[in-house]
């Protein structure tokens, strides 16, 4: 069977209406998904770089007061190793850098920052992505601290797998709705097709005098009856049918 | 016969079933050699062999330095094997490749421990590769696996927790960085630079030249990072503006080859032209064929090049052990195993890192002998501490004790000149 995606007229209008209602649907569902999953994963990542933060803090105490910053080095490396952790650093109290991963250097904008704050920030680094950045007191800041950053392109990325993944279940639904929408169009416009097709043939036979196509009359539902009404008022409108019409009325 | 204690075969099985997925990841890029083999071990010994592990790197940009340090420890195993072996056992050596990378070293140290069952570890070469499988030498303190003479100066194998469980022979890092740092504080070059491998190596080399510059009122003046496994190919121009932002007066470099003679390379180029300084590590012939491989004036280059050594230099044959060595590689001229061997790797007659492999080598053998006629892992500590002013003809007494756990002190330093290192005398006269 041939499927007929012609869209009708008269459909054109509530079909328009569909389109416009899916994306409103798939605008609104992928912003509280952005806004959902960025929230969440920021959260959870946060969350996470804090804690390894705070292991690597307690595991430091005993490298920095008794041993080699060799071994201090060797503990953050292991940890840089995690998704989404950029860089590690340990300062001492005094702000003095003990270990770190940054190559070829510390950037400027983390030796021009306060060593000693450990509330999460935001950094966007010269030549390099944007960064959260949580840190962890050692020893309660007296032998320094540990600073985590995490790159925000891994959230990102991650937000627009997410979101992309939603973006192709609606973007599935919408082309079947869409499809399924014109059939059912098409289906619900057949009788009017018929009915038009029915007055067509019925001017003609009306102007060419034959008589008046009886295939619709038949029918018992309201393109029957609207074929009827429409034979009934073709022949009002013509005095002599109309006459006809109503002799028996009169006899 | 190998005998299996219900205590071992659990213990053996435990460990087997935690190690597990190392093992099976290791098997992938593990390539190992057996030279020689024999049925009917205990812990490494049979009747007539001992069997000891080997994780080096013998790939990568860093393979230079696993492989001359096999070679010149190959070279006296030869002569050993050739006279009879230890109390009638060959030495054999069980190699694995690691690629100077940590993960594969703690995956090959786990395969020689619970598949090969060697007698000790030896020749491992690196610091983020033996910091790294210090802990697998405590978690098997009861089986008294011991590891000798890796080649690194760093400090975790040097100090507790894991300082027991590993015996030096070469001086430190924080000892090579010192003697640096004093030479260049006393010749008026008080504005000392860092550049390092970004790992423990680099931070036990940057940690050595911040404590001595400290100790004499001093700080680093400026610091450059390199990653590891970096090589000559690279530029390391970002290191090098970083470095000459803050007019440094010399630069002490603590990295392997490869990326060093990059840096020194791209410093020259840029204009930083102050004396620039390695560790033993880096391997000095590697660095300097690289150099003059790829330069028109290689002098112009090598001219503010000083490197420390822990070994005197392999062409002053006035020294017994450089004479032995001598002899002993040209008659060996020892190769890695076919499995093992990089067929565009050229190895050098000589170098300071085979000198030091053969060093090494001595040195074991001569500990391996004082455990007598039923040696086992347990005796081998104490026969460790029977050295006491050793003479290994390398010119300084070696001498091992519970406290003491490096056997030699002694640094050299050495600059280029006509194409080869020699002895450096008059740090005034070259670099004042």
């Amino acid at each position: 069977m041939k499927l007929n995606m012609n869209v009708q007229k008269l459909f054109r209008r509530p079909l328009f209406g569909i389109f416009l209602l899916f994306g409103i649907i798939a605008v609104s569902t992928s912003w509280v998904c952005i806004a959902t999953v960025d929230s969440q994963l920021s959260e959870e990542y946060e969350s996470n770089s804090r804690g390894i933060a705070q292991t690597i803090a307690d595991a430091s105490v005993d490298i920095i007061l008794n041993r080699d910053l060799s071994a201090l080095q060797s503990l953050i490396d292991q940890f840089l190793e995690i998704q989404g952790i950029s860089y590690i650093y340990i300062v001492n109290e005094d702000g003095e850098f003990l270990a770190h991963t940054f190559v070829p250097g510390i950037p400027g904008e983390i030796l021009a920052s306060d060593p000693a704050n450990t509330d999460t920030v935001e950094r966007v680094l010269a030549g390099a992505d944007s960064f959260v950045e949580v840190g962890s007191p050692i020893l309660a800041g007296v032998a320094g601290s540990v600073h985590i950053g995490m790159d925000k392109s891994v959230i990102t990325l991650k937000i627009q797998q997410a979101v992309g993944r939603q973006m192709y279940l609606i973007s599935s639904i919408f082309l079947v709705g869409i499809i399924a929408a014109i059939m059912l169009m098409n289906l619900a416009a057949r009788p009017v097709e018929h009915l038009l097709a029915y007055a067509v043939q019925l001017a003609r036979a009306e102007r060419e005098g034959e008589p008046a196509p009886g295939a619709l009359l038949e029918r018992d539902d309201e393109a029957g009856q609207l074929a009827r009404l429409l034979l009934y008022f073709s022949r009002v409108a013509d005095p002599e049918k109309a006459g006809a019409l109503a002799q028996p009325e009169a006899s | 016969m190998r005998v299996l204690t219900r205590r071992k075969f659990l213990r053996t099985g435990i460990l087997g079933g935690l190690a597990a997925p190392w093992l099976g990841r290791g098997a992938a890029f593990a390539q190992n050699e057996t030279v020689g083999s024999a049925a009917g071990f205990h812990e490494g010994i049979s009747d007539d062999e001992i069997l000891l592990g080997t994780s080096a790197a013998f790939s990568g940009p860093s393979r230079g330095l696993g492989i001359e340090l096999y070679r010149g420890a190959q070279a006296f195993f030869n002569r050993v094997n050739e006279q009879g072996g230890v109390g009638g056992r060959r030495i054999a050596l069980r190699l694995y490749d690691d690629g100077y990378q940590p993960v594969p070293s703690v995956q090959n140290t786990m395969e020689l421990l619970l598949q090969d069952q060697v007698f000790a570890l030896f020749g491992y070469v690196g610091t983020p590769t033996v910091t790294r499988v210090l802990p697998i030498l405590k978690k098997f303190q009861e089986e008294n696996v011991y590891m000798f003479f890796p080649f690194t100066g760093a400090q975790p194998q040097r100090e507790p927790p894991y300082g027991e469980f590993a015996f030096n022979l070469r001086a430190s890092y924080r000892e090579e960085t010192a003697g640096l740092v004093e030479n260049f504080l006393r010749i008026g070059r008080r504005r000392i630079a860092v550049f390092y491998q970004a790992d423990a190596y680099g931070r036990s080399g940057w940690a050595g030249v911040r404590e001595a510059l400290g100790a004499r009122g001093e700080q680093i003046v400026g610091e450059a990072t390199y990653t590891r496994g970096a090589a000559y190919g690279r530029s390391m121009g970002e290191q090098v503006e970083i470095l000459r932002n803050v007019s440094p007066d010399a630069v002490i470099c603590i990295g392997a080859y490869g990326a060093c003679a990059a840096f020194l390379r791209d410093a020259i180029d840029f204009g930083l032209e102050v004396p620039i300084a390695n560790l033993s590590f880096v391997g000095s012939e590697n660095l300097l064929q690289l150099i003059t491989d790829s330069v028109d004036d290689s002098e112009r280059y090598t001219r503010y090049l000083v490197n420390s050594q822990v070994v005197p230099s392999y062409e002053d044959e006035s020294i017994p052990v450089v004479r032995e060595y001598a002899e002993l590689m040209d008659r060996y001229q020892p190769e890695v195993p076919e499995p093992l061997r990089q067929p565009d790797y050229v190895p050098f007659d000589r170098s300071f890192v085979s000198l030091e492999g053969f060093v090494n080598a001595k040195m074991l053998v001569e500990i391996l002998n004082r455990m007598g006629d039923s040696p086992g892992r347990a005796r081998l500590e104490q026969a460790v501490f029977t050295v006491r002013d050793y003479d290994l003809g390398i010119g300084e007494m070696v001498s091992f004790s519970e406290q003491r756990r490096q056997g030699m002190q002694r640094l050299y330093y050495t600059v280029v000149d006509k194409g080869r290192f020699v002895p450096l005398d008059d740090w005034q006269a070259r670099f004042g």
